[in-house]
């Protein structure tokens, strides 16, 4: 039996030996006790595990794909609801694509419950519409102050209302939590966003993340401290990841509890141009012909599993992609714009200067699998790439880091092979801190040797917690240094790759599967070995436009140059300068031959956000200035950003508590226009699983002595937890009991002697 | 002959029930104390507490004491209160609950944690249910008032409380199991979530308040 101290020492008698040896004889039958006690708790648990159809304990960073999590007895923990399906319906329109994600679930237990649903969503999608049918219900969610919201939230569900609250963890994480879903009712969410169709030299492309990679959060050993003003000196130490617990908590069984989601996928693709080739990446599509210019694609085995991202470009029948794009919308009393212009490649401008290029790879236990032989390929590949001329050094890591040599060496055929030996032993494990490796690549010893183009190349799958210590080092350490990007994986942390790549002044890749390493990676060299577009400004001829990016990035060879604009009326002419190498170039484009674009206004204010974040990132304006232009945008264009979040409550009042529903009692109510068929077809309640052995082991027994008066019946929460301790608590039992039952044992003991002895004596 | 016999058998047993039962007497008394300590101490810290919010100054119960009342919690449900001591070493819990350090003051964004005996003054924990009432006076005079959400059991050094993150909220510790007669590594935890203050603050506005609360350090 364990023991702990007791609490109080000047308790304890220690004068007298019988005494305090008597607690200790008394324990044996305390811990028989507790053995039986602990078979019965796992008897009991094995049957509910059955009951509830293997059900198991996870929390919302731990989670692989969107999903629905019931809020357990226990904190902090859930239970995840099984899913009946997702469908995924997109329609793209020209330059931009509407999403609508819908997904059924079902409340299986007994319970009222409220409900946390998980989604992963692209990073530059503005997530505006959010829709839940709870039972025969439909709630439609309204944009607030993220405080706000929670408070309102937080108020309905206290007073037994139905809500629900979307709210964004991440710019491509979505958390959406759903209060009073009664037992046995089926809950439809429904959440649009827009995004931006990503162009580049071969074609346009879309990406629809169906899984969350789980992230490594590191723990709070390198702190940063917040000094409060008017603190004289104190201050204190911030979290790099402050929100943790709702992002990456413990992990339970991640393996086992992976659910397979069955998602259809349906694409309506109005390219706006006469279509080529159209290629699903990751995924066997059928592609249905509507005209020239219009395609249907859905998936051609029916359902998947989500376990990776759908990637899908698509080509226009003639030999180039169209080099310039313009479109525009008008929402109340102004005109959004928005272009995509490809700076022509010019060959002969080439810049001459050797590189310096800093080689990253993580080698973590998130990149184990396919994603390590990947970005193993990727930088053997580049490493072949380097020219004697070039200089280079190689940085690996996990939690911990190795720099191959002490300072850039020249890529002679010695050093390369010794690279590719140590690149080639490379193993996926530990964790990932991101972070030191970081500052070692952005170290820049020679700061003003201007014969050498720095640039670092940084391989990764991007999935850590702390983003903004990331972005915070580029910013403040990139100096002449440029970032490259590559995601590696089925799920890279795009958001994070994009916005350091962004910060970096480099480009972001993405390699999604082995063959695509070769084809990427030379792209990207190209990147690495072509002169930018630089210097590049943006002018409309008339009225007062409002421009995002406020600073235009430079461009690489084949990538266009997007600009979303808001413009008191679409009149006049955009033009745009800049320079390839040292020759200038200018392009000017009508705003009247713009075609009707749909959803704009909500990019244009999406990017606009992005852009107050990359400002306070790099430190332009401050934290108070960025929020407040974020929640104006957010609130104007109803999106959900890190200050707001949707939040609908249901203005009927809710069923009474204990008036028990069953599924046959609730026939759904569709809305209209939507299409649930493809998302039931065939499927049906997911049969109980057998009970998983490791739910049964020891270390998470629960107690079956559990007062049926307490609330509920508390779960044990697993020894796993130890990794995040949290706060330790105080023994908190005192021996009275245990010392007045001993004693009065001793009491009745000595009178038995004596009455014994007496009654001898008489006889 | 046989009386001799007796005689001598019968002075040793005598002997024997006599310490045995003297071992008992000593053995309850220091159970009773333990409990009668409890008692008394709590309302010694009545007295200090009452003369906390009279004054605004910290006053100690007896002038040995090395702790001093900075709370008093309350279930109106069950008619049952204690007051709350600072820091929650073995010494101070003897008196009464104490706040575990490096938990936030009640009511400040992140799990103020109150700890006690579940033999003493948590005993009443095993009877509370998930909807009632706690009440929390301050020594600065504001009453909180919580709702109870949860109950769970952890191990004392596995909480996975992180005291300083997520909206404000209450949490009472106490040994688990409620009828195990020798201390063990088992913590039952039981989480209420603020309500509104004395002032009819509504919970979200408080965080909005303190400006420093937990969400506005999500980044992006």
């Amino acid at each position: 039996m364990h023991t702990v101290p007791e609490a109080s020492g000047k308790d304890r008698p220690s004068r007298f030996a019988f005494p305090v040896q008597a607690p200790r004889a008394a324990a044996g039958p305390h811990l028989t006790l507790a053995i039986l006690l602990a078979i019965a708790a796992i008897l009991a648990l094995a049957s509910r595990t059955l009951a509830a159809g293997g059900e198991a304990l996870v929390r919302p960073g731990e989670m692989r794909a969107g999903s629905l999590l019931l809020r357990s007895t226990e904190p902090g923990a859930f239970v995840e609801v099984p899913r009946v399906g997702t469908d995924v319906d997109i329609t793209v329109s020209g330059p931009t694509a509407r999403a609508r994600i819908t997904q059924v679930f079902r409340n299986p237990t007994e319970g009222w419950v409220e409900a946390i649903y998980v989604y992963p969503l692209p990073e530059g999608g503005a997530v505006d519409s959010l829709r839940i049918v709870i039972g025969d219900r439909v709630v439609i969610g309204d944009i607030k102050e993220r405080k706000e919201a929670r408070a309102i939230y937080a108020e309905a569900k206290a007073a037994g209302r139905k809500t629900t609250l979307l709210e964004q963890e991440r710019p491509n994480l979505f958390t959406n939590s759903v209060a009073n879903i009664g037992p046995g009712e089926t809950v439809l969410v429904q959440i649009e966003y827009q995004e931006p169709v990503r162009q580049s030299a071969d074609g346009f492309s879309l990406r629809v993340p169906l899984v969350v990679a789980p992230r490594y959060n590191p723990k709070p050993v390198l702190q940063t401290v917040d000094f409060a003003p008017g603190g004289q000196g104190w201050g204190t130490a911030a979290d790099p990841v402050p929100d943790r617990e709702r992002i990456e908590p413990p992990v339970l069984d991640p393996r086992s509890s992976a659910p397979t989601n069955p998602v259809t996928i349906a694409i309506r693709l109005q390219a706006g141009f006469a279509l080529g080739e159209v290629r699903s990446h990751h995924h066997e599509v059928r592609i249905e012909e509507r005209g020239a210019d219009a395609r249907l694609i859905g998936l051609a085995e029916g359902p998947v599993p989500a376990d990776r991202d759908f990637e899908l470009t698509w080509k226009p029948a003639a030999a180039n992609a169209p080099a310039v794009g313009l479109f525009r919308e008008r929402v109340g009393d102004a005109d959004y714009v928005l272009a995509f212009v490809t700076p022509p490649a010019l060959q002969q401008t080439e810049d001459r200067r050797p590189r310096e290029i800093v080689f990253v790879i993580d080698n973590s236990g998130s990149m184990g699998g396919t994603s390590i032989v990947q970005a193993k390929a990727s930088l053997l590949y580049a490493l072949g790439r380097l020219k004697p001329v070039d200089r280079f050094n190689v940085i690996r890591f996990d939690h911990t880091m190795d720099v191959l040599f002490p300072d850039a060496v020249p890529a002679d055929a010695e050093h390369v092979s010794r690279a590719k030996v140590f690149v080639d032993a490379l193993k996926a494990q530990g964790g990932t801190e991101m972070l030191p490796s970081m500052k070692a690549a952005l170290t820049d010893p020679r700061e003003s040797d201007a014969s050498f183009l720095r640039q670092v190349v940084f391989l990764t799958d991007g999935a850590i917690g702390n983003e903004q210590q990331l972005l915070d080092t580029i910013a403040a350490m990139r100096g002449r240094s440029r970032v490259f990007m590559v995601g590696i994986g089925s799920a890279p942390n795009s958001f994070l790759m994009t916005r350091a790549a962004e910060i970096g002044r480099g480009a972001f890749t993405h390699i999604g599967s082995a063959d695509q390493v070769e084809e990427r990676m030379r792209k990207l060299f190209e990147k690495l070995e072509s002169p930018a577009v630089t210097n590049l400004s943006a002018r409309f001829s008339e009225g007062e436009a409002d421009v995002t990016p406020a600073v235009l990035p430079d461009v690489y060879r084949g990538e266009p140059l997007v600009i979303a604009a808001r413009l008191g009326s679409a009149r006049g002419y955009l033009a745009i300068n800049g320079r390839i190498g040292d020759r200038p170039w200018t392009v000017t484009l009508p705003l009247t031959a713009a075609a009707e674009g749909k959803g704009l206004s909500k990019l244009w204010a999406r990017r606009k956000i992005a852009d107050a974040e990359v400002a306070r990132t790099l430190r332009n304006t401050t934290l108070e200035e960025a929020d407040k232009a974020i929640l104006t945008l957010a609130l104007d264009h109803r999106l959900v950003t890190r200050l707001t979040s949707l939040v609908a409550v249901d203005k009927t009042p809710s069923r009474p508590e204990g008036a028990r529903l069953t599924r046959a009692d609730l026939p759904l109510n569709l809305p209209a226009g939507w299409e649930f068929d493809k998302v039931f077809g065939g499927e049906k309640p997911r049969e109980p699983r057998e009970p998983r052995l490791d739910r049964a082991s020891a270390s998470r027994i629960q107690v079956a002595s559990a007062p049926e008066a307490t609330v509920a019946s508390p779960a044990l929460r697993p020894s796993a937890t130890t990794a995040t301790p949290g706060v330790a608590l105080p023994a908190t039992a005192t021996d009275s009991e245990l010392r007045m039952m001993l004693g009065l044992l001793l009491c009745a003991a000595s009178l038995a002697l004596a009455v014994v002895g007496r009654r001898r004596a008489a006889a | 002959m046989r009386a001799a016999l007796q005689r001598a058998t019968r002075r040793p047993r005598l002997t024997a029930a006599a310490l045995l039962g003297a071992a008992g007497v000593i053995l309850l008394g220091q159970g009773a104390w333990i409990q009668a300590k409890a008692v008394l101490a709590q309302i010694l810290l009545e007295r200090a507490f009452a003369e906390t919010l009279a004054t605004g100054r910290d006053a100690k119960p007896w002038s040995w004491a090395d702790t001093w009342p900075v709370a008093r919690v309350e279930a109106p449900r069950l008619g049952r209160s204690a007051i709350v001591l600072h820091g929650s070493s073995g010494q101070a819990l003897a008196f009464g609950p104490g706040h575990v350090e490096g938990t936030p003051q009640p009511g400040k964004p992140g799990a103020a944690v109150f700890s006690a005996h579940r033999d003493t003054h948590f005993s009443f924990l095993r009877e509370l249910r998930a909807g009632d009432e706690l009440r929390v006076t301050r020594r600065d005079g504001v009453t909180l008032r919580f709702r109870v959400t949860d109950g769970s059991v952890v191990r004392f050094d596995a909480s996975g409380l992180d005291p300083l993150a997520g909206l404000p909220r209450l949490v009472l510790s106490t040994c688990w199991p409620f009828d195990a007669k020798v201390p063990g590594p088992l913590r039952y935890l039981l989480e209420a979530d603020l309500i509104a203050d004395s002032a009819g603050t509504r919970a979200g506005l408080l965080i909005h308040e303190d400006g420093n609360g937990p969400e506005p350090a999500l980044k992006t």
